[in-house]
């Protein structure tokens, strides 16, 4: 929680003529954001320091059960309750449904104006970069150069205030890595982009990142292509991630509630094999997302979507969680205060709890193939029940690695894939993805054919 | 757009003396202006849903002093806004210009353009034009219309680069048996662009063939449309200079032949008529139409001031004042040849006719090449058969130049599948126009992302 700081005028204004307003059946939700971000970027042609603050404001406004959405900086943030009155008129609800109107406070909501945040330390960008650059070049043996690198440290102060009485504020951080390394060897040159993303710059997984890397540019270099046909199938936790994030939407609100139940025969069936558990939360440890609260100013927790393979619950807004007559589970995203919010996740992930040690994984195979990288973005169609990945990694045999794989393809029924997961890792990591942050333990699918 | 324009140009001569003040001698540096008001829907298949306004305004100053660069970026567009940068970037800098403070004025929001409703309705019926009958469809899209206002000041001029006005739509479509993602982009007049969306819109809203094509080797058609794609991820980024000693497969060797003789690719960023159109680009250096590839040969290289300092050819492009401008494409343009479309087709045999791209990828080292195929047709014998599901056509950029058939066709076309490019996650709008190519030896992957 912030605390300690001037009085913010802007805001105090806007919510006061809003509330003027509120006998005329009109609700607001009124907020703000002030974000700092430091970003360090090196090449062999130099250094770059970007370094940006920003200060915006943003109104929802509620009449009649419909919506509308404006937003400014300090300098335009006067107008914005005309222009959201002015748009509210030609807003509609969908299908029929009325907009939620603001929430009243809640229990933990201390009034506390939102303070400047500050950009990160360059030094300790500078030495990330440095730290990560040892790590790709440990980790290539010489044949793997780093040729860019940017750091990225960010904080930002948020405040949501409505007409109804909630009022809060709170502060939250990230840091990221983004790098591109090319390898090259007798067999050519491959570069790759890699990113890592975590809550605090301490917890960028720097060695994890370069050994990643590494793998992307020299297994394309140095495997050779195998046709995935009824092998034992160990998808490393970084593949297994996005898969996963890409499951995210069919739990979001209630926009794909009907494509699930229609997976499901209306929730009699396992969506995913008994070991697998989905859930979503904004304290997971590793998780790059470390929010208190939601873009609404809803306090998160643990939101378990997938009990042992059952559907049990769904992400939702404040609007989604009134249409269900429910309450929000804190999933209102806003990508920038300049965007309305819209449902996401924060960290959406495979509980491990299940798990066994990844090296006990690899020991049940007799023979198989160890996806530890995604070459390209994973094709999945909940729609069409289709997924197809293009990885490289690993053959296996007799429980050790046989082979390096440059390129394979693991496709098939993505319901089957998620039913027959025999075994999950204890090894949780956490990847970028689906506007947050996605994780998985390996997972383990025997004799997997592709089509 | 005159009273923005006229906000962000009214103390031109302040600002340039500011800025110049800011650079100490070897110094290079410049300021950035923007503004983006953006009207935003979500709308589903039942039409429009809630509207959003938006107004962001932005204030930059870039240093560059030997290898080293420093940004700083504030939010507000004004003169206080650049004083605040300014005297933020001295202390970082090391300098100490003299600036009296002002306060900061408290504006307002644009009001929304006179036409605001007009254009909404008009939006709205393209929604129903797309989707006359929306039974089994469902549609979760935001449909935005921006304008974006820049300026550049320099140490010696402020550079007014203009105004953009883009209709940006993105989500998905979904059917009971596929999902299908949907972008759309076009600089257009509002009207022709609500109607280009609305066609758009209706295709993917089409039910989508069951099946692909076989895996393999494969020769492959590409419509006007698709061959903007295949030259802008294998021609356009592997020719934006990086800097460095970063050269893509393409740069590492100029004035080397890599494609039939007769083959031009042009990037020109003069062309109003494709969404990469810009008359300055990002730095205030003048927009120029550059030859990437002459009569098969590489040529020329997109560069800004980093890369290309006063020889810069004008692609410094930027997504937001928050980001440092790189060497971008904006649009490629290929001449036509003298093959009508149908004898491409012919030609081919047995093959592919791809229509629409919607994505696609290179890595400009190894030159390998992915684009996602959202429609296509098998050929056989000669002739246009069944329509094909999703797949991905994989290549090599100096295998595929190589293998390039030397005729084209006679009728150029703006791509329409081609609209924004994410490069290091900066997106700009960027555009082609080439006419029908016939392409030997792709691999089809499988189902696209």
């Amino acid at each position: 929680m912030t605390t300690g700081a001037t009085r913010d005028q802007i805001f105090e204004e806007l919510l006061a003529a809003a509330q003027a307003r509120e006998r005329d059946g009109e609700g607001a939700e009124i907020y703000e954001r002030r974000g700092a971000a430091l970003e360090v970027e090196e090449d062999d042609d130099g250094s770059r320091v970007t370094e940006s603050r920003e200060r915006g404001f943003a109104v929802r406004l509620y009449r009649s059960g419909r919506v509308a959405f404006a937003a400014g900086g300090p300098d335009g943030a006067g107008g914005l309750l005309g222009l959201a009155r002015a748009a509210v008129l030609r807003s509609r609800a969908r299908r029929g449904a009325r907009a939620a109107p603001p929430v009243p406070g809640d229990a933990r909501s201390p009034v506390v104006p939102v303070s400047a945040p500050s950009p990160g330390d360059e030094t300790l960008a500078r030495e990330l970069l440095a730290a990560f650059r040892k790590f790709v070049v440990a980790a290539g043996e010489g044949a793997v150069a780093l040729t860019e690198g940017s750091v990225a440290l960010g904080e930002r102060s948020e405040r949501v205030a409505t007409t109804a009485g909630r009022d809060v504020a709170w502060t939250s951080r990230a840091a990221s890595l983004v790098a591109t390394v090319v390898g090259r060897s007798g067999g050519g040159r491959f570069s790759a982009r890699v990113v890592a993303t975590a809550a605090r710059p301490e917890e960028l997984p720097l060695n994890r990142l370069a050994r990643h890397a590494v793998d992307r540019v020299l297994l394309p270099l140095h495997g050779r292509p195998l046709e995935v046909s009824r092998l034992d199938l160990l998808l490393d936790s970084h593949v297994a991630a996005h898969l996963v994030g890409r499951l995210a939407p069919l739990f979001f609100g209630d926009e794909a509630e009907s494509l699930l139940l229609a997976r499901t025969r209306d929730g009699r069936d396992p969506i995913a094999a008994p070991l697998l558990t989905l859930a979503d939360d904004a304290s997971a440890p590793g998780g790059p997302v470390r929010t208190p609260r939601d873009g609404e100013g809803t306090p998160q927790s643990r939101h378990v979507v997938v009990e042992r393979g059952a559907p049990v619950s769904r992400l939702t807004d404040l609007a989604s969680a009134a249409r269900r007559g429910s309450p929000s589970s804190g999933n209102a995203i806003r990508r920038s205060w300049s965007e309305p919010p819209a449902i996401g996740v924060t960290n959406f992930f495979v509980d491990p709890a299940a798990g066994v040690s990844p090296l006990d994984l690899l020991g049940g195979v007799a023979k198989g193939f160890f996806a530890a990288l995604l070459l390209e973005r994973p094709a999945v169609d909940v729609a069409a029940n289709r997924f197809r990945l293009s990885v490289a990694g690993y053959g296996i045999e007799k429980g050790r690695a046989s082979g390096r794989v440059s390129e394979a393809v693991v496709s098939g029924r993505l319901s089957d894939l998620l039913r027959r997961v025999e075994a999950v890792g204890d090894d949780l990591k956490f990847v970028a993805g689906a506007g947050g942050g996605v994780g998985s333990p390996t997972l383990f699918v025997p004799r997997w054919k592709s089509d | 757009m005159i009273r923005v324009e006229r906000e962000l140009t009214e103390d031109a001569d302040d600002a340039v003396r500011i800025v110049s003040g800011l650079l100490r001698r070897g110094d290079h540096g410049e300021a950035f202006r923007e503004r983006r008001t953006s009207v935003a829907w979500n709308a589903s298949e039942a039409g429009l849903l809630h509207p959003a306004f938006s107004d962001e305004r932005g204030t930059a100053i870039r240093i560059r002093r030997g290898a080293d660069t420093l940004l700083l970026a504030r939010e507000g567009d004004g003169p206080a806004a650049l004083r605040e940068v300014v005297r933020d970037a001295s202390r970082r800098a090391g300098g100490s210009p003299f600036l009296k403070t002002r306060p900061k004025p408290t504006g307002s929001p644009l009001p929304p353009e006179a036409g605001e409703e007009e254009r909404t309705a008009a939006l709205a019926a393209a929604l129903a034009r797309a989707l006359p009958d929306p039974r089994g469809i469902t549609a979760a899209l935001t449909i935005a219309h921006i304008r974006t206002t820049r300026a550049v000041v320099t140490s010696r001029a402020l550079v007014f680069c203009g105004t953009t006005s883009r209709l940006v739509a993105s989500g998905f479509v979904r059917r009971a048996e596929a999902t299908r993602p949907f972008a759309f982009q076009s600089l257009a007049p509002f009207g022709a662009a609500a109607d280009a969306l609305s066609h758009a819109l209706a295709d993917a809203a089409r039910p989508v063939p069951a099946s692909g094509p076989p895996a393999g080797r494969v020769d492959a058609v590409f419509s006007p449309s698709a061959a903007s794609v295949f030259w802008h991820e294998v021609v356009g980024h592997p020719l934006e200079a990086e800097g460095g000693e970063r050269h893509s497969v393409l740069s590492r060797v100029p004035n080397a032949v890599v494609g039939p003789a007769g083959l031009f690719v042009t990037d020109d960023p003069t062309r109003p008529d494709l969404p990469g159109h810009y008359a300055f680009d990002d730095e205030g250096t003048p927009a120029r139409a550059v030859p990437l590839v002459e009569d098969g040969r590489v040529t020329g290289l997109l560069t800004d001031r980093r890369t290309g300092g006063a020889l810069s050819n004008g692609h410094a492009r930027c997504s937001d004042y928050r980001r440092p401008p790189r060497a971008r494409i904006s649009s490629l343009v290929v001449p036509a040849g003298d093959v009508p479309p149908e004898s491409l087709v012919e030609r081919c045999g047995h093959g592919l006719f791809v229509r629409e791209i919607s994505s696609g990828s290179a890595d400009p080292e190894s030159g390998r090449f992915l684009l996602v195929v959202e429609a296509a047709s098998a050929i056989r014998r000669g002739r246009l058969g069944a329509p094909l599901a999703r797949f991905a056509l994989a290549g090599d950029a100096l295998s595929s130049l190589r293998h390039l058939d030397a005729g084209r066709s006679d009728v150029p076309a703006p791509a329409s599948g081609l609209g924004l490019c994410v490069k290091g996650g900066d997106p700009v709008p960027v555009g082609g126009d080439s006419p029908a190519i016939l392409l030997r030896g792709l691999a089809v992957t499988g189902g696209g992302s």
